[in-house]
């Protein structure tokens, strides 16, 4: 029993960060209706500046985590402005140019960082009881209190502030918002820094507990679409309920079924939502 | 006698909702083969939503749809194309990176007769791009056509499915006083020598009842008047439905 | 008078045959390393012609090619080494499952336009390649199946005249598809899809078609590839080949018959001479795909056709 609380934990807790990561890709596709391969590859990126920030030039972690992110914010402004934008329109030219991008990060994150894992220092140490069941990290404790300290942020940004408001109308009605005078170019410029730099929170708030890898950004790619086919894309209610459906499963079948196969259950649910429910469990109904 | 002339096309009762919004209530209509009826309404009055219906762009909710005496409202686009209805776009859609004639060529390989030579089709797409008056522009890419160049290009693949039934959704839009008059002539030809049944859409007023026999007013997705022109251009109904829409 | 004459000269049937007699000499003067990455350049020139066909004119954007090549290597192989079969049949049987698995998968994604069926596809893709990876009884998982070759006395030139003429007959099939009827239906439904539908053209079966005939080409570059290399391996349907033959394609143009043609090769031998200075052919590749998707869509062969005009190439 106590092993099953154990797995069923580990679920939620990649749950909430999958949650964060899929909101990066769901703004993403939303405001410009663009699906950025590269996420995966801000994520890593994200978790290697924590790591050499924190390690190699001896910042705090309590800085060297929002300073990441920051980073990575930037860099997804750059990539908006100077490749995504031109492409509007046409979305066969935006899938390729983030994917032709994903695989240029990658390569590029081996040549800089190297093939070796890392893992920045932990935040917290030690290990916590929980309710008597099973012993806990107080890393992934801490972890899950921060993305749910995330999530709730941004919940509170897109449906209360005038700028979360903007980009909810913009994904519904791009004419009208240009009509009301939104400013289109730049926010889709901010919404996709944003995107990104959602990408590279799970990335940092992730990279204490499971060690980075140039080559582990496509899993991450694709856990985050899966997560946004899953939940609905528009949805943020639907990336957190989706998160956590992915990671509780993944978790589960990995422990009960098969740990190979750990990531085709996660492409088995995209498959089936795609051929059977394309809008996902709270998406909306295209006509 | 009681001869019963049969429909060109007739629908009843046909509804189509999109999550909470009702674009479409309850509309009765029918055409009789070589009618020109135009159908009116203010912005959001569920007109395109129609042609979309009987074009088979997606099923309606309720009602029923037959043509010819068949019940088409199941039918796939493509179907309902072979079957003789073909239509034009609101917002024109050509295949840009494809030449007039290939446009126009899509429209003969899309119908059933497949028996003639490439020699013979391309021989047709080139006559009927005279006849739409882009004689001249085959090679030409569509994408580098004017506006009602386009609108010349995409009746011509239209045409080229051999219709009985063509949908116009408002062709007329930002073409000037001349480009108007020659549209207009274009219609009558086409009820006249080419034998096709008219259905269009239409906001510039003075066209559409100029040439049209009959007019379908709607209203927020449901039909609230028909009959002649002057008739429908007289109704107080109708009036007041114009006027309830903002002065945009 | 003189435009006829110009016509003759340059007819698409001569140019071919130029080509392909050109195309019969190398094995005189090449060494058997060069011979090998031309063999290897055949092989890509059929995986972007392919893929080409599906994305380039129909605008299906699929990223489960490189996995339709590793059905028809894994199948042909497996058929050979478990049950003996001549690679010589076991290809055409592989040719067969990735035909069939191609037409299931355009079937699934019927409904979906451009993101997710691209997403579904990858999905394929990745299922695919961990299940070969997991189910290494049969397989040998990443250690790779030893497949036997095509000929009982191994001789590259005799794989390179077979790969040849695979891809001359690959080649010449396309090239009619593209210039016929069918060529034209999937450029409608690539230009405006609903608008194809309203004028006549069953959409649904010119994506499946399409879907079916390239998996079918890709199965077979595949099955040929795993006899050349007599090693098949989780690397053939892997996502980073994928990149590679989208690469090629888009950088070679998308859309053209040429395009994808020049890309393999261009890359193929640019790869052999970035590898002496390390494995950055990928990133350089990528970047180079970039900067031609963004500003010269229409790939090398767009750009020479810009500055030197329509009448070499077709």
């Amino acid at each position: 029993m106590s092993e099953f609380l154990m797995y069923l934990t580990n679920g939620i807790v990649i749950g909430v960060i999958n949650a964060i990561s899929a909101i990066g890709v769901s703004l993403i596709v939303g405001i410009m209706k663009v699906i950025n391969f590269a996420h995966g590859e801000l994520y890593i990126f994200a978790g290697y500046f924590s790591y050499h920030l924190s390690v190699s030039l001896g910042v705090p972690p309590l800085l060297a985590v929002p300073l990441s992110v920051f980073f990575i914010f930037l860099i997804g402004l750059g990539m908006e402005r100077t490749l995504i934008r031109p492409t509007y329109g046409d979305e066969m030219y935006s899938l390729i140019i983030t994917f032709v991008l994903s695989i240029v990060l990658q390569s590029a994150a081996l040549l800089i960082f190297g093939p070796y894992p890392q893992k920045p220092p932990n935040w917290v140490t030690g290990a916590m009881n929980i309710f008597g069941f099973f012993h806990y990290g107080n890393q992934r404790i801490l972890s899950f209190f921060i993305s749910i300290v995330v999530l709730i942020s941004i919940f509170y940004l897109i449906r209360r502030t005038w700028f979360g408001k903007s980009i909810r109308a913009i994904s519904q009605d791009r004419e009208m918002t240009a009509l009301v005078g939104v400013d289109h170019l730049r926010m889709n410029m901010v919404a996709f820094g944003l995107g990104a730099a959602l990408a590279g929170a799970a990335g940092v708030i992730l990279a204490p507990i499971f060690p980075v890898t140039p080559t582990g950004s496509s899993s991450v790619s694709l856990n985050a679409f899966i997560v946004v086919v899953l939940g609905g894309m528009g949805s943020l209610k639907g990336c957190v309920i989706g998160g956590l459906v992915l990671g509780i499963i993944e978790n589960l079948g990995a422990a009960y079924i098969s740990s190979m196969y750990r990531h085709i259950f996660g492409f088995i649910i995209l498959i089936l939502v795609l051929v059977f429910r394309p809008w996902g469990l709270f998406g909306q109904k295209a006509q | 006698m009681g001869e019963t002339v049969a429909f060109l096309i007739e629908a009843k009762g046909l509804t189509k909702s999109f999550g909470g919004l009702r674009a479409v209530k309850g509309v009765d209509f029918h055409l009789n083969a070589g009618e020109i009826v135009g159908l009116i309404g203010p912005n959001g009055a569920g007109k395109t939503t129609l042609f979309n219906l009987v074009s088979g762009i997606y099923p309606p909710d309720e009602g029923t749809l037959s043509f010819r005496g068949m019940e088409i409202s199941s039918l796939k686009p493509f179907e309902i194309c072979r079957l003789g209805i073909a239509r034009t776009f609101q917002i024109v859609r050509p295949f840009l990176k494809m030449s007039c004639l290939e446009n126009v060529l899509i429209g003969i390989i899309g119908r059933s007769d497949h028996r003639e030579g490439r020699e013979a089709k391309e021989e047709e797409a080139r006559n009927l791009l005279k006849f739409v008056g882009l004689g001249g522009h085959e090679k030409n890419l569509a994408n580098n056509l004017t506006l009602i160049e386009k609108k010349r290009l995409e009746m011509a693949r239209a045409l080229a499915t051999r219709p009985s039934l063509l949908l116009l959704d408002e062709v007329l839009a930002g073409l000037n006083p001349s480009e108007i008059l020659q549209a207009l002539e274009l219609i009558e030809i086409l009820r006249t020598q080419l034998k096709v049944t008219i259905f269009w859409i239409e906001h510039v007023m003075g066209a559409i009842m100029k040439a049209s026999d009959r007019i379908i007013v709607l209203d927020q997705g449901q039909k609230i008047q028909e009959g002649k022109p002057q008739e429908v251009v007289n109704n107080s109904k109708v009036i007041e439905a114009y006027l309830g829409e903002s002065d945009a | 008078m003189k435009n006829k004459q110009q016509k003759r000269n340059l007819n698409p049937f001569w140019i071919g045959s130029f080509f392909i007699l050109l195309a019969l000499f190398p094995p005189f003067f090449l060494s058997q390393y060069w011979l090998h990455v031309m063999i290897i350049s055949l092989f890509y020139v059929m995986m972007a012609s392919s893929w080409n066909l599906i994305a380039g004119f129909t605008g299906q954007v699929s990223f489960a090619h490189a996995a339709f090549s590793g059905i028809g290597a894994y199948v042909s192989g497996m058929l050979a080494v478990f049950l003996g079969l001549s690679p010589w049949l076991a290809i055409f049987v592989g040719t067969g499952a990735s035909a069939f698995l191609g037409l299931g998968l355009g079937y699934l994604c019927i409904r979906m336009g451009g993101i997710y069926l691209s997403l579904t596809t990858l999905g394929f893709s990745e299922i695919l390649r961990i299940i070969i990876t997991n189910e290494d009884q049969w397989t040998r998982g990443t250690m790779g199946l030893q497949t036997p070759g095509f000929f009982a006395e191994y001789s590259k030139i005799s794989y390179y005249y077979l790969f040849l003429i695979a891809t001359i007959l690959l080649l010449i099939f396309i090239y009619k598809i593209i210039h016929s009827e069918i060529g034209l239906t999937f450029r409608a439904v690539l230009n405006d899809e609903l608008a194809a539908s309203s004028s006549g053209i069953n959409t649904v079966k010119v994506r499946i078609l399409a879907f079916t005939v390239s998996s079918a080409m890709a199965g077979l570059a595949g099955g040929l590839y795993g006899h050349y290399l007599m090693l098949i391996t989780p690397d053939i349907p892997s996502l980073g080949q994928m990149f590679l033959v989208l690469a090629m394609a888009v950088i070679g143009g998308m859309g053209s018959f040429i395009g994808p043609i020049v890309g393999s090769f261009l890359l193929e031998i640019l790869s052999e001479y970035i590898r002496i200075y390390g494995e950055y052919h990928v990133l350089l590749f990528g970047l180079v795909a970039l900067v031609m998707a963004r500003f010269a869509p229409e790939g090398v062969v767009g750009i020479w056709k810009r500055r030197w005009g329509k009448r070499w190439l077709s």
